[in-house]
């Protein structure tokens, strides 16, 4: 069980580990850098046990509840030890594990994610299924004691990093016919392709899958149950994700402080505010799942509040901070332009209102 | 107080709020119902409820006094204002029910549970908005469908639930001044947010005097001004940012 039984005495001492341990990344700022460190980060964390804590035992963890994995991410992005995006991809993968895998599978495999030895990635979107993300067509087809899958992913995260994959593929027609598979990476058949993307920094990858073999052991859940794979992890993502990122991107804003010389209280003022507000949201759904609520929908409000949010920081960094994205070699530059992207991952601006006016207003259908 | 009773207490108000006449009758029901008692008891329920509920069914009462005391208010553009015990003498204000008078000056006072007790008033406000509009877009049929079925309106109804749910949650955690000022601004902004696209979406018949909107939006814009504004107060953030030299964290896990 859990030593610590508040957040706040948790914090204190993570903060005093974290204090007498060096952890600061070195001035590559490459990805290849970036994701070294994530993996020095979680393992030196995982081997002084704060990465455990707010994990079941059964996969490695010291238990706890899962407010205990907010602070230690925010302490992480506090502190700039990891790019926090890639820092919190555990927050999703680990509780589909949990939730999906067979108890030896998961038992077998979270502790090498969580202890930074392996990086794994997620194969849900593909060419044709972005924001329609149930019309994927990446196909997987019974064959004995295994499944030979097909197809094509995009976007796919540090999928040139992973061990593994957490793939959705079609096994049937329909929302109930997608089904979820834990692919080991070096399984021949796949070919992963970096992205280069608008910021500079390659992180996603396209994954071409030839008659790539899997056994049948290593389906997450059952057949058809990918959909609500894919729908569960999505509350886990806007909490102590969400929470993460706050925590980033006031970083961000004290840099922007200490940096302008060109300051304008409205804008400033209005920065903190978009901040604090989402902040205060992620406050309470971090409460409500404490409280052991099962959170759904309502998310889409977290998530609309913290893409607005993040835009209109980086929007006040490049108006109080003249010409420096535009014509210096400062990281504000990839940073600036990858914000534009906060409105489109994980789920659409668009997308999301529709959730919220489906869902939250019961509206009807559109 | 368990959420049972906060829920009973709810609805008491509520009905009280909906059936007596807001001015001085709406003053002595609450008195008799026990107000300044439950303020004085637990402000952390009295506050958020009582105010919220007026802004929700459109009532007002002379509550605010019993928070800030009966002095003059500051208000935006370093204007100040007093609340009026009383009977309403029609103003000169854009809310003409709220007997607001403009003074010639005041003193300053402490101003956070003001604020917060506004803050819940204009998310009341919001909110009241916000079912008028969506009650509408269910309603009303354009080209042989609802209202509600055009993306473009229900995006609009979306954005206004963000705003009034992010303002939410930044009253829900006020406590010191400068919390108390951004849940301010948050529950302006957001009550301004509300007032435009459900003007919006309620089209014609929420521009007419008969449709009970525009009582909503001049609350709004008139609140908003109390105890500043959501621009002046957004302001102010900044410069006490600029101040510190770093982004305060008033939430904690």
């Amino acid at each position: 069980m859990s030593a610590f039984t508040t957040a706040a005495e948790f914090r204190t001492a993570v903060q005093a580990w974290l204090d007498e341990h060096d952890l600061a990344p070195g001035p590559d700022r490459s990805l290849d850098a970036q994701v070294a460190q994530l993996a020095r980060v979680r393992r030196a964390l995982f081997d002084a046990d704060w990465m455990r804590y707010g994990w079941p035992e059964r996969v490695g963890g010291l238990g706890g509840p899962a407010v205990l994995r907010a602070v230690l991410g925010e302490e992480v992005a506090t502190r700039g030890l990891a790019e926090p995006g890639i820092y919190s991809m555990v927050e999703v993968l680990t509780p589909t594990l949990i939730s999906y895998a067979s108890p030896d599978l998961a038992a077998e495999m979270v502790p090498l994610l969580l202890s930074g030895r392996e990086q794994w990635c997620q194969g849900f979107s593909e060419p044709g299924s972005g924001s329609d993300l149930a019309s994927l067509t990446t196909r997987a087809v019974p064959q004995g004691d295994h499944w030979v899958v097909n197809g094509q992913k995009v976007w796919t995260s540090l999928a040139q990093y992973a061990a593994r994959c957490v793939l959705l593929t079609r096994t049937a027609p329909g929302h109930d016919g997608i089904t979820a598979f834990f692919v080991d990476m070096d399984t021949p058949g796949i070919t992963v392709r970096p992205l280069r993307t608008m910021h500079g920094v390659d992180e996603f990858a396209e994954v071409f899958f030839d008659d790539v073999i899997v056994p049948a052991d290593r389906m997450l859940g059952r057949p058809g149950d990918g959909w609500r794979l894919a729908m569960d992890l999505l509350p886990h993502e806007r909490s102590t994700c969400f929470w993460h990122r706050v925590a980033h991107l006031y970083t961000r804003l004290d840099r922007l402080l200490d940096q302008t010389e060109a300051p304008d209280d409205a804008a400033l003022g209005a920065a903190y505010l978009a901040l604090h507000t989402v902040r205060c949201r992620s406050h309470a759904t971090q409460r409500r799942l404490a409280d052991g609520a099962a959170l759904g929908p309502e998310t889409s409000v977290d998530k609309v509040l913290l893409a607005t949010a993040e835009q209109q920081l980086f929007e006040t960094v490049r108006d109080l901070l003249p010409g420096v994205v535009e014509l210096t070699g400062s990281p504000w530059r990839s940073e600036y332009l990858y914000a534009r992207a906060a409105t489109i991952y994980g789920g659409t601006a668009e997308i999301q209102r529709n959730i919220i006016a489906r869902r939250l207003l019961d509206l009807g259908r559109d | 107080m368990d959420p049972a009773e906060v829920e009973l207490l709810t609805e008491t108000l509520r009905k009280t709020m909906t059936t007596v006449a807001s001015g001085p009758a709406l003053d002595t029901a609450l008195l008799e119902l026990g107000w300044r008692e439950l303020l004085a008891e637990y402000p952390e329920v009295a506050v958020p409820t009582v105010f919220r509920l007026l802004g929700e069914t459109g009532a007002h009462a002379s509550v605010l006094t019993d928070v800030v005391g009966a002095v003059p208010l500051p208000y935006a553009g370093g204007r100040w204002v007093e609340w009026g015990q009383g009977a309403t003498a029609p103003g000169a204000g854009l809310d003409e029910e709220l007997p607001l008078r403009l003074l010639p000056a005041g003193r300053p006072v402490p101003v956070a549970a003001g604020r917060r007790a506004v803050g819940w008033w204009l998310l009341g406000t919001g909110r009241a908005m916000l079912t008028l509009a969506r009650g509408h877009a269910l309603d009303r049929v354009q080209f042989g469908r609802p209202l509600a079925s055009f993306q473009a309106v229900r995006h609009r109804l979306a954005e206004t639930l963000v705003a009034l749910e992010g303002a939410e949650a930044v009253l829900a955690v006020a406590e010191d001044g400068l919390g108390s000022l951004l849940a301010k601004a948050a529950a302006g902004q957001a009550a301004l947010t509300a007032a435009r696209h459900c003007q919006q979406v309620l089209g014609g018949i929420g521009f007419t005097a008969e449709h009970p909107l525009h009582r909503h939006v001049r609350r709004a814009v008139v609140l908003d001004g109390l105890l500043g504004s959501a621009r002046e107060l957004t302001r102010e953030a900044g410069a006490l940012l600029r101040a510190e030299g770093a982004a305060p964290r008033l939430v904690q896990l």
